[in-house]
């Protein structure tokens, strides 16, 4: 062959035959599944679908929620602190707003509580990595808005329940698609770079389960673009804010509020008491559990502490039996395994195809169905590459979009695709990713409700560590668009909180109810939650470790 | 009598000799000379330091360009032409210097490093000498709106000039803007300070040597009957041009005199007035081309 | 090391030695070390900058900058990691600003003692023309300096190298909005829609799913139009 390849020898054949077909297939797709085809396709093969990968949760308001082992096992796990270690009468930061966690929708609820009349001096941001450092950054493809001409909220309603089975909360759905416009304009306003045509509107493209071409990008780094221009504006409000701090327990007074957090610096392994009127929870999703060992595409804090702290608290929890598996993970090479290869690639026209270089599924459907059909494809007809690390892949021939769209596309609309694989030596303007599904998304979370209020007094919450609006699977797009409609709202309705309430005493009591749940369920056990960052050192150096320091 | 004393690498190292005999002797006599406590190098050896490298990397990566631009085809070939004087003067040099020295080149190409190798095949130009390469005549052909009437003192300063060998006509006696001004139809005023220095830089912290330069200099132009100044330089412009300012504050009953560039006056004789931008300069030279009836507009 | 199937390669993590299993990235060959990143690790997959690295290897001089999460290992790799980039925004009211070269100089007025040297050009892990969207900048041009930096990640390696001492991911970062906001402007179609969704006027078909039972709503989404 002439070209170079990033791809062993052995993988030549397949590749050759991806390369065969490629004609053919332009402008040709593989038929879209039926309902009954996808509710089978997803009971067969799709990971949430596998009964012993979950358990009743045996504690608390939602005992008997279903949920993955990973999970029920950080909410089965003891408090983090003990009461007793604790002096609440040391008030570090007294304040109206404490937002925890700074990726988007914290981002937002901090903006939108200043701009509602809080104090700057009286909000806080704490943030357990960098200001910024979150999953909201690492969204590619883009954000679903229905402001085209013929497209409307309405139809992205139904895109958005329809594609979420129908178990989502209605009047969730409806502000999320209500406010879609409003948002983009807000970050247009803010200095958001947005693709536009040449004629100024914007360039929409179609995603997963979309009726309409309705997803807004920033080339392929919309969370990129988006959360720095937010954290650009936050710093330029002089809002306050501390990174590498954790919050590791919610506070509560005396008349059952939540009134602030104990924080965890990790610099110095004090803790700081944080009292504030309204707090908002805006910690992410749980993507580094590995649930069931996947690989997962998040950053390195996705580790769940938002359920942990609400649970710890009360609040009730929804759909967390349902997790997102994006259909298109790296699965080559080594280095790389897992990461996203951004929905937006099919959408622009890459295909997934099986080893002979065949299409298998219309490359469109919902994100479950796509991974589901990618599963099956390596798993039950036995159509996948397998790598020299025995993992399985399809192939998702990404040389189509330069054929389709034009010679310069893929370099000008995926500069971080192709320079992350261009790394590797595979120029994907030339080869196929290959590709397998890889754990993306915690699509149930916290319950709230349009005010971004969770069923206790005082916390709102708001981004992937709430739950409702997605339903059981989320569409490209509105994950990132959940973020600043149900932060900013949370931002603002905190912000009103904070004017009318006054807090009583402090108490960790709910700690002690917790440590009697677990006790009442029999639950013996040494994890503790929440477990503030993943353990990744070598095996090795974790059987040797003594704790002297 | 104790006096500083700093000795200098080669002192403690070859010249030993040098240093202990001047010091026993120096002491001989009464003088006591006291070592830095803390000192370095004098400078003269540090390779990085001596050679002049960093200069050339901003010119010479113009160059680059400019190869890389015509082997690309979009260009016809690899004449640069500049506008400002001293874009033309920096670059110029620059190429000369690594053209000749191709030590100096190979330095350049390894601090660069990313960059492909400078092959030294670009000529630098000024647009004044692509015009005179064009002939007068052509240019004059292209006239449609003829400067007729109007007086102007063509005015180089140094940087299209100086060094000799780099510049783009006679040091002493230019003559390239005055026959362009003569093929634009224009009445040329020659002033012996055409090639006298405008002060450059000085303009930033002492205006006064500014303002007295460009005094001598307009005020021949105006004595001698100057409409306007013509120059081919942004640096003159504003020292002749916006410091007037600091002219009338210096020398009493001091006329304003316009300043433009030679390319608006191009303009405005090739009938395309709405690229002259003559509303940018200061003073204003629109007042005196409408006395000679050279501007469409009535106003 | 008595792990004889896999190539082990010899690493200095600031200047102490491991052997590490070749073809780890640098953050998972840390790990393997026995680190446990705090600060210094992000989103692991080279898009937030967080783990900005600075490396020499075996036999050269050149001092090269990474992300962790990105870069291979090399037998005889030396390495430091460079979590912050000490450097103060300067804060502004993007929407009362101008878009030309006197932002640049006023907030920034370093960018003047750009030498054109390229350090940050070469520095820059992301492969970002880091000195000509600075250059850009110092000129006006805010559309060049905007497009020029848009994969900038922040990770702070050219500032740190800067001889001049220029932080130019601020200066990136305010070209962009400075472009957005004031060159580029809102979109006409999306204000439209922002107008018909506060006048109401798809309040009543939203409503109407919402009473939909189950069923009704499903035919609904599955029979909706495609156009795509």
């Amino acid at each position: 062959m002439k070209r170079m390849s990033g791809y062993p020898e052995y993988m030549q054949e397949s590749l050759r035959l991806v390369e065969k077909t490629r004609p053919e297939r332009i402008g040709k797709t593989f038929p879209a599944m039926t309902a009954e085809e996808k509710e089978r396709i997803l009971r067969d093969w799709h990971p949430d679908y596998k009964e012993e990968s979950k358990r009743p949760l045996r504690i608390g308001p939602c005992k008997g929620q279903v949920m993955p082992h990973e999970v029920a096992d950080i909410l089965e796990a003891h408090p983090a602190i003990t009461p007793d270690e604790i002096d609440l009468t040391d008030i570090a930061y007294d304040l109206d707003v404490l937002v925890i966690g700074a990726g988007g929708a914290g981002l937002s609820a901090a903006l939108l509580a200043h701009e509602n009349g809080v104090e700057r001096d009286r909000i806080l941001m704490v943030q357990k990595l960098r200001l910024g450092d979150a999953n909201s950054k690492m969204s590619q493809g883009g954000i679903q808005a229905a402001d085209a001409p013929d497209d409307s909220p309405t139809l992205h309603y139904l895109d958005v329940i329809g594609g979420g089975h129908f178990a989502n909360d209605p009047d969730l759905v409806e502000a999320l698609v209500k406010e879609g416009p409003d948002v983009i304009k807000w970050h247009e306003e803010l200095g958001v770079i947005y693709d536009k045509n040449p004629d100024g509107t914007m360039q929409l493209a179609p995603g997963g389960g979309t009726c309409r071409r309705r997803m807004h990008s920033c080339k392929d780094y919309t969370g990129l673009e988006i959360t720095r221009v937010l954290v650009d504006e936050f710093l330029n409000r002089e809002i306050p804010y501390v990174e590498f701090t954790c919050a590791v327990e919610l506070l509560m007074d005396d008349k059952g509020q939540v009134a602030g957090s104990v924080l965890y610096d990790l610099d110095s392994d004090e803790y700081l008491i944080a009292r504030a009127k309204s707090t908002v929870l805006a910690t992410g999703g749980f993507g580094r559990l590995h649930i069931q060992g996947f690989e997962t595409t998040n950053h390195y804090g996705a580790t769940g502490d938002g359920i942990a702290l609400a649970y710890h608290v009360g609040a009730r929890l929804r759909d967390l039996d349902s997790t997102q598996f994006h259909p298109t993970g790296a699965a080559y090479p080594e280095q790389i395994v897992g990461q996203l290869c951004t929905e937006k690639l099919r959408g622009r026209g890459a295909q997934p195809v099986n080893k002979y270089g065949e299409l298998f599924v219309y490359p469109l459907e919902t994100r479950d169905v796509e991974a589901s059909a990618i599963i099956r494809e390596c798993y039950e007809r036995e159509n996948g590459v397998v790598t020299p690390t025995g993992m399985r892949g399809v192939w998702l021939d990404t040389p189509l979009i330069d054929i389709i769209n034009g010679e310069g596309t893929i370099e000008r609309e995926f500069a971080a695709m192709f320079r992350n694989f261009k790394k590797f030596d595979i120029d994907i303007r030339e080869e196929p990713m290959l590709v397998f599904p890889t754990l993306h998304y915690q699509n149930g979370g916290v319950a709230i409700n349009t005010r971004s209020e969770t069923s206790i007094p005082g916390l709102y919450a708001a981004g992937e560590v709430a739950g409702g609006v997605h339903g059981k699977n989320r569409l490209m797009g509105n994950s990132q668009l959940d973020l600043y409609v149900f932060g900013r709202r949370a931002g603002r309705f905190a912000a009103e909180r904070a004017k009318k309430i006054s807090l009583g005493k402090l108490t960790l009591s709910h700690l002690d109810r917790y440590e009697r749940w677990l006790a009442e369920a029999g639950i013996e056990t040494d994890r503790r939650a929440p477990i503030l960052l993943p353990e990744y050192r070598g095996k090795r150096t974790l059987e040797h470790q003594l704790k002297l320091l | 009598m104790r006096l500083p004393y700093y000795p200098g690498c080669t002192l403690k190292t070859t010249a030993q000799n040098f240093e202990e005999s001047a010091l026993a002797s120096a002491r001989a006599l009464g003088v006591e000379l006291v070592e830095l406590p803390r000192w370095n190098c004098c400078g003269t050896v540090h390779a990085l330091a001596k050679d002049d490298v960093m200069h050339y990397l901003a010119p010479i990566r113009n160059l680059i360009r400019v190869e890389e631009m015509a082997e690309s085809g979009l260009v016809d070939e690899k004449r640069v032409v500049t506008l400002c004087a001293m874009c033309y003067n920096t670059l110029k040099r620059a190429n000369a210097v690594v053209k000749e020295d191709q030590e100096k080149m190979q330095k350049v190409r390894e601090i660069m490093e990313r960059e492909n190798p400078y092959g030294g095949s670009v000529q630098v130009v000024h647009l004044l000498q692509v015009l005179r390469d064009l002939d007068w005549s052509k240019v004059a052909d292209r006239v449609e709106r003829p400067l007729k009437g109007l007086r102007v003192a063509p005015y180089y300063g140094c940087l299209l000039l100086r060094p000799r060998g780099f510049g783009i006509d006679d040091v002493d006696n230019p003559q390239v803007m005055e026959r362009l001004l003569e093929a634009l139809g224009a009445e040329v005023v020659n002033i012996p300070f055409k090639t006298k220095c405008c002060g450059a830089y000085h303009t930033v912290q002492m205006k006064e040597v500014v303002a007295e330069l460009s005094h001598r200099i307009l005020d021949q132009a105006s004595s001698a009957g100057a409409d306007m100044v013509a120059t081919a330089c942004p640096l003159c412009e504003y020292n002749l041009g916006p410091r007037q300012e600091e002219v009338k504050k210096l020398f009493r009953g001091f006329a304003p005199l316009p300043v433009v560039y030679f390319t608006q006056l191009m303009a405005l004789a090739f009938g395309l007035e709405e690229a002259t931008g003559f509303e940018q300069n200061d003073p204003d030279p629109r007042p005196a081309l409408r006395a000679r009836g050279l501007l469409k507009e009535e106003s | 090391m008595m792990d004889d199937e896999v190539e082990m390669v010899t690493i200095y993590v600031m200047g102490k030695r491991h052997r590490v299993p070749a073809g780890l990235t640098i953050m998972k060959a840390m790990e393997y070390a026995g680190h446990q990143f705090r600060r210094g690790a992000g989103c692991r997959g080279g898009f937030c900058g967080a783990c900005a690295t600075i490396y020499r290897t075996k036999g050269s001089y050149k001092l090269q900058g990474a992300l962790a999460c990105q870069k291979i290992v090399e037998d005889g790799m030396y390495i430091a990691q460079i979590p912050f980039s000490p450097a103060e925004k300067k804060t502004y009211n993007i929407e009362e600003l101008r878009p030309d070269a006197g932002v640049f100089l006023e907030y920034y007025p370093e960018i003047a003692r750009c030498l054109s040297c390229n350090t940050c050009t070469k520095a820059c892990p992301q492969d970002i023309m880091v000195m000509d969207y600075v250059q850009a900048a110092l000129r006006g041009d805010v559309e060049e300096a905007a497009k020029l930096s848009f994969d900038c990640i922040g990770c702070g390696l050219c500032a740190v190298r800067c001889p001049a001492e220029i932080v130019p991911y601020n200066i990136g970062q305010l070209a962009r909005r400075l472009y957005s906001r004031h060159i580029v402007g809102p979109t006409e179609h999306v204000l439209k829609r922002v107008r018909e969704i506060e006048e109401g006027r798809f309040d009543e078909e939203i409503e109407e799913l919402k009473t939909l039972d189950r069923e009704a709503l499903q035919e609904r989404y599955e029979t909706r139009e495609r156009r795509l």
